[in-house]
Order: structure tokens, then sequence, then C-alpha cells
């Protein structure tokens, strides 16, 4: 009888603490945060032009089923997916091999690992303007590097190629972005007990084989988490396709978070921009769904 | 460490240039830029190495031209905004951040989910959506173009991030050591500063330096809620164009020195950040 | 590590301390003091927001704007960066009918959107009788709603100019610029071919908002129309502007335009020009002789001259104008002081001290003959003549929505991707809603 009493107000302590504990944060991102959301998605349901006020007013689901026949943010959408998974599958690949490639002793290997930040420390509105001076077609870097290298013998317009112009602006994110990854990365190598790989050596195993069934899998959770919040982030790039392209060639570079901009910030369409907005956050919220669930299973399986 | 034959050495040491000059070597070019006549700049074929040096792009950010005084001191006050902002949100987000993650990761009680998953949804929608009504939330408490405004809303946006970034620190301590700590009589909080911290110290500092780079480089909430009086680095830059397009090489200057304190952070702590990722694990 | 953390801790909490005072909203005030307003608030103050005029390198409007403090005892924060952020940063304050600003900037692009929206002041209460008398009409008119009242007053007469590249064109054997398009074709061709210069002309025709200047340009050179005053669209029923797509598509193709400028923006097509490798730089600003004076950033100092936009066969020349004007926001608490100040800035005074400072195009059609002013920029008498066939942009509530809809079909033809008429077919397609709204 005792013995239930004493676990149940245990276990009331435990949850009174853990609220506790939280509530600062939950406070600080709920109240900045709700309010604005919950405003923003009310406005979903509206048609709210404020060039046109005579039209405004509830229109229930009107705006979402009208984006779902818009080709431009159906464009978009499809844009922005490809851009973002492409752009963490090469933060990924890269943050990976350089994590691997620093993992090793060398002499300067403090001073490589704190340049690495460089790229990410960037204000994202020079890294934008950079690299749309070095991809000028007439004068930019990137032209003067291919030619006196030898690799192109006349000057190439990038940025008038969709395909080009996607690369090249995946590229400047990915360079950009990738540091991130790469100490993330870096990190979780470190925590791997060498004792392992002196187990797995003494059992034949070679480097392939000692990576793939050692590291790769240690490494699994924290690949996880970087690359959902990457996916998050690339979905939200803004700036770097506003400088560079503008969304061109013909809209090919045209992202997400650009037509959410036009739409209100331009067109003063809220009703509609705010449709839009959700209906990307629904997008995402599947990955972000499916990863939460997968590193709670495996928080509880420890 | 097994040694290693001398082709294995060279191959590590051309990797490891390689990766310096891949990240390297815009930034350079952006120095070089800064440093140029755009002239030169736009003549082809270019000069990688230019003939002659300006420092007039450094000095246009400091001093305009002529008689005018309205931007003397603006990129200096900008600099004091965003180094004000960055470390405040460091500091205040950081404690608040880890009380919270420590609580979803290792306490068990029903708002577990909810904290993981809370900031994790505000950072899944367009921003720019939320511009408007958080403005005029700021502007009710009277908090536009105030330290206070932005800091306010750098944290909730850097909460998420120091959680689930803690969360992974966190997980991988032993709980054996906090039980043991607790059976002897000290409480939650009394084992999280005194066993968990300690051991997740440099993680601790990796976390420091995410939250201040998020920060300092945040752009557009700044923008919208700073104007003369507060006004961060990153906004600042993106002012200088003219109706035609952006001034490249103001903003290189600009950029240049605006990346080195976030850098100069990274380096102060990087022996923190790896050994301090790594020592996670209390084996 | 903690003792790291103390020390950082510390230096916060000084730079916060120093910074309690600045964090209260306050002007940007100069620090070497060369104007320092010298009255107390006696006559209020205001708060303005406009953008650093293109041709303000020395900072002559904040100067004059010192001026008027002096003069009025009326307090001025000034708030003067970049077009793009001072649309971006008034947009939610005026959609939120705030009363942070006192006078703002009122492009002409946005003038059926915001008398829409009702965001602005009718300013015939506030203004002096025939104020503006002596104005260039057009512009004057330009910045009026619907309600037939005068919501803006132009600060900026920011018209486009022709210019070209004299010296290359003489050394490719022409005395005398194009006349019409035909011949600028067949000029820049003939000196392409004998190297003399790279390009006839480097458009500015990236995927951006100045694309729709672009748009209106060459269709009103042409002849064409695109939107008719009632706000009915015709550009897929005009056949000049069909023309007018064809030709930009052509002079793409046929290499006297450089095929680069699809990525180019204004600054960019103006470098090309400076730096010697345009022969045309058909929609220059007024204020470009001071660039192209500057050695840090133009190698053609003497080649340039400036002449008339060429015309089409049927002998209409025309130009783009992109006005920007002071208004007066709906929820201002001081609009008297606004007023003050928009007079004052706008004065036949100020516009001549500007355009001797920092030779600025006048708003005041005796100033163009001026004979201090003439000396100074002689080829105003050339600027005259273009002037009268000055046109704006397309005056309707949904003008952000035509440039966006417009923009990626015009450049998807550009690029080779459509004919100009299935361009055109498409752009009427995706605007039908807008159909005939004003």
């Amino acid at each position: 009888m005792k013995h239930r009493k004493q676990r149940r107000t245990l276990e009331g302590q435990e949850n009174t603490l853990g609220w506790v504990f939280s509530a600062p944060a939950l406070f600080a991102i709920l109240i900045i945060v709700l309010i604005p959301l919950l405003r923003s998605f009310a406005q979903s349901f509206q048609q709210l032009d404020l060039a046109r006020p005579a039209g405004n007013g509830w229109i229930g689901l009107g705006n979402y089923f009208a984006l779902l026949k818009d080709q431009r943010f159906l464009n978009s959408l499809w844009i922005t997916v490809r851009f973002s998974l492409i752009s963490v599958l090469l933060e990924l690949l890269l943050g990976l091999s350089i994590a691997l490639l620093l993992n090793n002793n060398f002499k300067g290997r403090g001073f490589v690992r704190g340049l690495m930040i460089l790229p990410w420390a960037m204000p994202s509105i020079v890294n934008a303007a950079m690299w749309k001076w070095i991809f000028n077609a007439d004068y930019g870097a990137l032209n003067a590097f291919l030619t006196q290298v030898g690799l192109m013998s006349a000057y190439k317009v990038w940025l008038s190629d969709p395909f080009w112009a996607n690369a090249l602006l995946i590229m400047a994110n990915v360079w950009k972005e990738a540091p991130f990854t790469a100490i993330m990365l870096l990190a979780a190598l470190q925590t791997i007990p060498t004792h392992l790989y002196e187990a797995g050596r003494v059992d034949g195993a070679n480097g392939w084989q000692r990576f793939s069934r050692i590291t790769l899998p240690l490494l699994m959770p924290v690949m996880l988490m970087v690359s959902t919040l990457q996916l998050i982030w690339g979905f939200q790039t803004f700036e770097l396709i506003t400088v560079i392209t503008g969304g061109g060639p013909f809209s090919s570079t045209e992202m997400v978070a650009l037509r959410v901009y036009a739409t209100t910030f331009r067109s003063l369409s809220f009703g509609y921009g705010s449709a839009m907005a959700y209906l990307v956050f629904l997008v995402i919220l599947i990955p972000v769904i499916f990863y939460t669930r997968e590193s709670y299973k495996r928080i509880i399986d420890y | 460490m097994t040694k290693r034959p001398l082709i294995g050495k060279i191959l590590l040491y051309t990797a490891v240039l390689a990766l310096v000059f891949w990240t390297i070597a815009p930034y350079l070019w952006l120095v070089i830029s800064s440093l140029s006549f755009k002239i030169d700049l736009v003549t082809v074929p270019l000069k990688w190495i230019p003939t002659r040096l300006t420092f007039e792009n450094f000095k246009g950010l400091f001093f305009d031209n002529g008689e005018v005084t309205f931007n003397t001191g603006l990129f200096i006050k900008a600099l004091i905004n965003s180094t004000i902002i960055s470390l405040s949100t460091m500091l205040i987000s950081l404690p608040i951040g880890i009380l919270a993650s420590y609580a979803a990761t290792r306490i068990k009680f029903k708002g577990n989910r909810l904290v993981l998953l809370a900031g994790l949804m505000a950072q899944m929608v367009p921003p720019i959506i939320l511009v408007i009504p958080l403005y005029v939330i700021l502007r009710y408490f009277d908090l536009l173009d105030k330290h206070l405004g932005l800091i306010l809303v750098d944290v909730s946006i850097c909460l998420p991030l120091i959680i689930w970034l803690m969360r992974g620190y966190f997980s991988s301590i032993p709980a054996d050591l906090e039980d043991a700590a607790r059976i002897d009589g000290a409480s939650r909080l009394m084992a999280l500063v005194r066993i968990v911290l300690p051991l997740a110290g440099p993680g601790l500092v990796s976390v420091m330096i995410f939250a201040f780079i998020s920060s300092w480089n945040e752009y557009l909430f700044a923008f919208v809620f700073t104007n003369a009086a507060a006004k961060t680095l990153p906004v600042l830059i993106g002012e200088f164009s003219t109706k035609l397009g952006l001034e490249y090489l103001k903003i290189a200057a600009a950029g240049v020195l605006a990346s080195l304190p976030p850098v100069l952070l990274a380096l102060i702590f990087q022996r923190h950040i790896i050994s301090g990722l790594t020592s996670g694990s209390v084996k | 590590m903690r003792k790291i953390f103390a020390i950082v801790f510390c230096f916060v909490l000084v730079l916060s301390a120093c910074a309690v005072p600045a964090a209260t909203p306050a002007p940007a005030e100069p620090t070497k003091a060369v104007e320092q307003p010298a009255q107390p608030a006696a006559g209020g103050s205001i708060t303005v927001i406009f953008p650093k005029h293109e041709a303000d390198i020395k900072g002559a409007y904040e100067a004059r704007i010192r001026q008027f403090e002096k003069e009025s005892g009326i307090t001025v924060n000034l708030i003067q960066s970049d077009w793009d952020s001072v649309a971006n940063r008034v947009t939610p304050e005026l959609a939120t009918k705030g009363s942070a600003y006192d006078v703002v900037e009122f492009d002409n692009g946005w003038i059926a959107q915001w008398c829409g929206a009702g965001w602005t002041q009718p300013l015939d209460e506030y203004l002096p009788v025939d104020y503006s008398k002596g104005m260039i009409p057009g512009l004057v008119n330009l910045f009026s709603c619907p309600d037939g009242k005068v919501h803006g007053v132009v600060w900026n007469n920011d018209t486009r100019f022709f210019y070209y590249n004299a010296a290359k064109l003489e050394q490719a054997g022409f005395a005398q610029p194009p006349a019409t398009w035909d011949e600028l074709v067949s000029q820049s061709k003939e000196a392409i071919g004998k190297g003399v210069i790279k390009f006839g002309m480097a458009p500015s025709w990236n995927q951006e908002w100045s694309l729709g200047n672009e748009f209106h340009f060459w269709t009103y050179v042409f002849g064409g129309n695109l939107v008719d005053d009632k706000g009915c669209v015709v550009l897929d029923k005009d056949p000049n502007t069909l023309k007018a797509v064809q030709f930009m598509m052509d002079v793409l193709k046929d290499g006297t335009a450089d095929p680069a400028g699809l990525t180019y923006n204004q600054a960019a097509s103006q470098d090309i020009f400076l730096k010697g490798d345009s022969l045309f730089l058909p929609q220059g600003i007024a204020g470009l002789f001071s660039y192209v004076k500057d050695p840090a950033i133009s190698k053609v100092q003497d080649q340039i001259k400036t002449g008339l936009v060429p015309a089409t066969a049927s002998g209409t020349s025309a130009a783009l104008t992109l006005p920007e004007a002071y208004a007066i926001p709906i929820g201002s608490k001081n609009k008297e002081a606004a007023a003050k100040f928009i007079v004052y800035m706008t004065s036949k005074e100020t516009n001549k001290y500007l355009a001797e400072q920092i030779g600025v195009l006048p708003i005041w059609t005796d100033l163009f003959s001026d004979p201090d002013l003439t000396g100074l920029y002689p080829y105003w008498k050339d600027f005259q003549a273009q002037l009268s066939t000055a046109r704006g942009l397309s005056k309707i509530t949904w003008y952000s929505d035509f440039v966006d809809l417009t923009n990626a079909e015009l450049h998807k033809a550009l690029a080779g991707g459509q004919t100009a008429q299935e361009a055109l077919d498409n752009m009427a397609k995706q605007l039908a809603k807008f159909n005939c709204v004003p």
C-alpha cells in the first residue's frame, strides 16, 4: 500500500520537476512563436489582399485548393525539395569525408579545425553576394579560373542554364553548410572507443569493413539529426537564391521561400501567402516526424 | 596510432590541402576583392593578384566621403550591436536550453515530446510569414529597434537547436553516475550541475559557439525588428546596394570583417569543441 | 572554463550597460559635428525613411535635411538605406497602420497598390495652394489616387536616357548615333565585326523586379501597350508589343546583345558599359556622367555621349521614367511637420542645390534652362528633348503580380523556351483574374 503511494508521488515529483525544468524554454518558445503561428494560420483561411480590401473575408480552404492547382507554387515546391535533398546528401558526404580526414593526426590539425568554421561564419548575405560575383558571366572568378586552368575554352553563361544555375546554387549552399555537418560528425567520431577498431583489426576486418560495420552504425544517430536540421534549413533558403538568380532562369531556381515573399510582401496577398507557408510546413513535417519517431525509439532502446 | 607508410602520409596531406583550398579559396577571393578597384576586378583576363591595392572600400565603411557624417561609425555601431545581441542570446539561451534538454532526455514526464517538438515546429514554417504578427507583438511591448526585442526573438530561435544538440551529448553520458549521486541524496538539479555538465562541458562549448553564430548571422528578423538604433551587422551589410544592384566591393570589405569574430571565437575554443564533443564518452 | 565564462559574462554586462542608453530608439546621430541640429524639439520630431539617391555619394540630401532642421526647428530621424530595404521596412509598418514613420518613400511602382490599401494621406490639405505649379506636369499627376487627390510629391526624377560610346562608334566608322533600332543593330554588328567592341549592348534582363521596367521600356519604344487605362490586359493583342518582345529575343540571338544579359542586373549592365565592352546603354541613369569620370570604376572617361532613344520606323522615341515621391502614412502623428519637410525638400531651392551638388535631374521645368546648372551639365539639353516622351509604369493595384507573372514568361521567351506570341498569350492567361481590375 505504502509502496504504491510512494511510487506515485515519486512519479508525480518527476513529472513536476520535468515541467519546472522545461518551463522557461517552453515559455520563451511558445510566447514568441505560438501567437504569430496562430495568427498567420488563421489568415490562411481568409482572402486578405491589402491592395484590394473590398474582397477580403473568410474563405475556408479556398486558398489551399487554389494552391494545389497553382503550377508555379507546385513547381517551386519541387525545386525546393530537390534543392534540399541534394544539398543534404552532399553536405553529409562532404561533411563525413572532412570529419574522417580531420580525425587523423597531422600538423596544424587544430588550426584547420578552427578554419573549418569560416564558410559557416560568413553572413549569408555576404555569401550570396560573393558567389554572385564569382558566377558572373563576363568577368567572374569561376569563368576566369576554368579558362586559365584550361578546363574550358570560352566563358560560359552559367546562370542562364537551368541545370547549371541549380547546380551552382547547390554548390554555394553546400560550401556554406558543410562545416556544420563536419564538426558534428567529427565530434561523434571521436567518441567511438578505439578498442572497437582494434578488436575489428584483430578479427581480420579490413578498412572498409571497419568503417561500415563499426563507424557508420555508431555515427547514424548524429547523421540523422544533423541531416534533419539541414533539411529544414534548406527549405527556408531565401537570400542565396534571391541575390544570385532572383529565381531565374525563367523560375527554374525559384524556391518556395521566394514565392511566399513575393506573394506577401510584394503582392500584399497575405491570405494566399499564409496558406502557402503552411502547406510547406506540412511537407517538411513528414520527414521530421519520421525522424523524431526513429530517434525516440533509439533513446528508449538505450 | 599505427605508423603510416609514406604514401599514406602524402595522400593525407594532399587531402588536407585540398580541403583547406576548398574552404578558403572563396574567402580569399573576397579579401582580394575588398582590396581592389572595381575596374580591375571586371577586367578580363582576370589577374588573381591585383597589381594595385586600395583601402578605399574599407575606408568607406568607417568614414564616408565628403562632409557626410551620417554613416560614420555606423559599421562600428552595428558591430557592437551584433556582439551584444549574440553574446546575450548565447548566455541566456544556454541555461534555459540545458534545463529543458536535460528534462526531455532524462526525466520521464508527460511533456517530453512537447519540449522536443515545440521549437522545431516554428522552424519549419517559412519565417517570412511570422514577421508581421511578430512585428505587431514587439511593437505593442515597445521592443522594436531595441536590443532586448531581437534578443528575445533570437533566443526562441536558438532554443530548439540547443535542446536537440545537448540531448545528443546528455544521452551519451551513462545514467549510472547520476543515479549514484542521487542515491547519495543529491537532487536532480545538483546531479545536473555537479556531474552531467562537467562531463558534457566541452560539448557545451560547441553548442555555445553555434548559438553565437546563429544569432550573429541571423538576417530576416534582425532586419525587420531593428532600425537605426539596434541594427546588426548582417542588416547593415544588406543595405550596401543602390537602386541598380549590390555594391559588391563594400559588401566584400564588410564581409571580410564580419566573418572574423565567430572564427576567432572558434579558434580560441576549438580545442574544447572537439575534445569536448568527445568527452561525452565517459568510459 | 569557469574563468572564461565569468569574463565573458562581465563583458556582456558592461556592454549591456553601455547599450541601455543606445537601446532607446535614437536617431543615428552623426559623430562628426558638421551640421548638428542645434534646436531642441521646438517644432517636434519626425521620422523619415527613403532610399539614398543613386548619385548621392556626397551625402548632399542629408546635409540639406540638417539645414531644414535648423530652419524649421523640427528634428528629423533620418533612415536612408537601399531601395529594397526601404520597401521591406515600410511594408510591415504600413500594413499594420503603424505610426513609426512620418514621411515615407513612395515609389511609382506602388502607387495604385498603396492607394487601394489606403496607406497614404491625401496631401491637398497640407500642401500650399498651387504648390506644384512649375513642376514637370507628368510628375505631379502621377502620384494621385483614384480619389482624385495627390498622395505623393516627387523627389527623384529618375528618368533614364540613351548613352553611347562615341569614340568606339567613330572607330567603327559611324559619326552619328543610331536613329532607329534597325540602325542600332547594324551599327553593332559592324562594330563587333571590326573587333572594335564586344557587344552592342549588355541588357539587364535578370528575372527580378527591374525586368518589369525593361518590359515596359521596350514595349513603349516600339509603340506598344501592356495594360490600358481601365486595367485591361492588351499586351497579347498589340502587334507592337509583339514586335518589342521579338526584338528583345532577336538581339540576344544575333549577337547584338550580350547573352549573359539574361543574368544581369542594372548594375552589371552599367559596369560593362563603363569598362568599354558595350556600345550602347539604352537606359542609363541621369547621373551616369559622374560615374563615367571615376577612374576606379570606368575606363571610358571621354568616350561617352548621350542621344535620343532610337525610334521604330514609325518615328516616335520613348523613354521610361521611374520617379519616387514622398508620402505621409495615414498613421503618422506629425502630419503638419511631415508636410513642411516635404515642401522644403521638393522646393525649387532645394532642387537647385541638389542639382548643383550631385547632378540630380530637376523636378522643376525652369531649372532645365537655369544658366548655373546648364553650365555644369551641358548635356541636359539632350535630356530635355527626351523628357517629353517619358512614360511611367502601368498604374494598377496588381502591379506586383503583373511583374511577378510577366517576368517568368518573358524570361522564358528570352531564353529561347517559347516564342514571343506564346509568352504574351501565357501572360494574358495568367493575368486573367486581374483583367480589367483597376
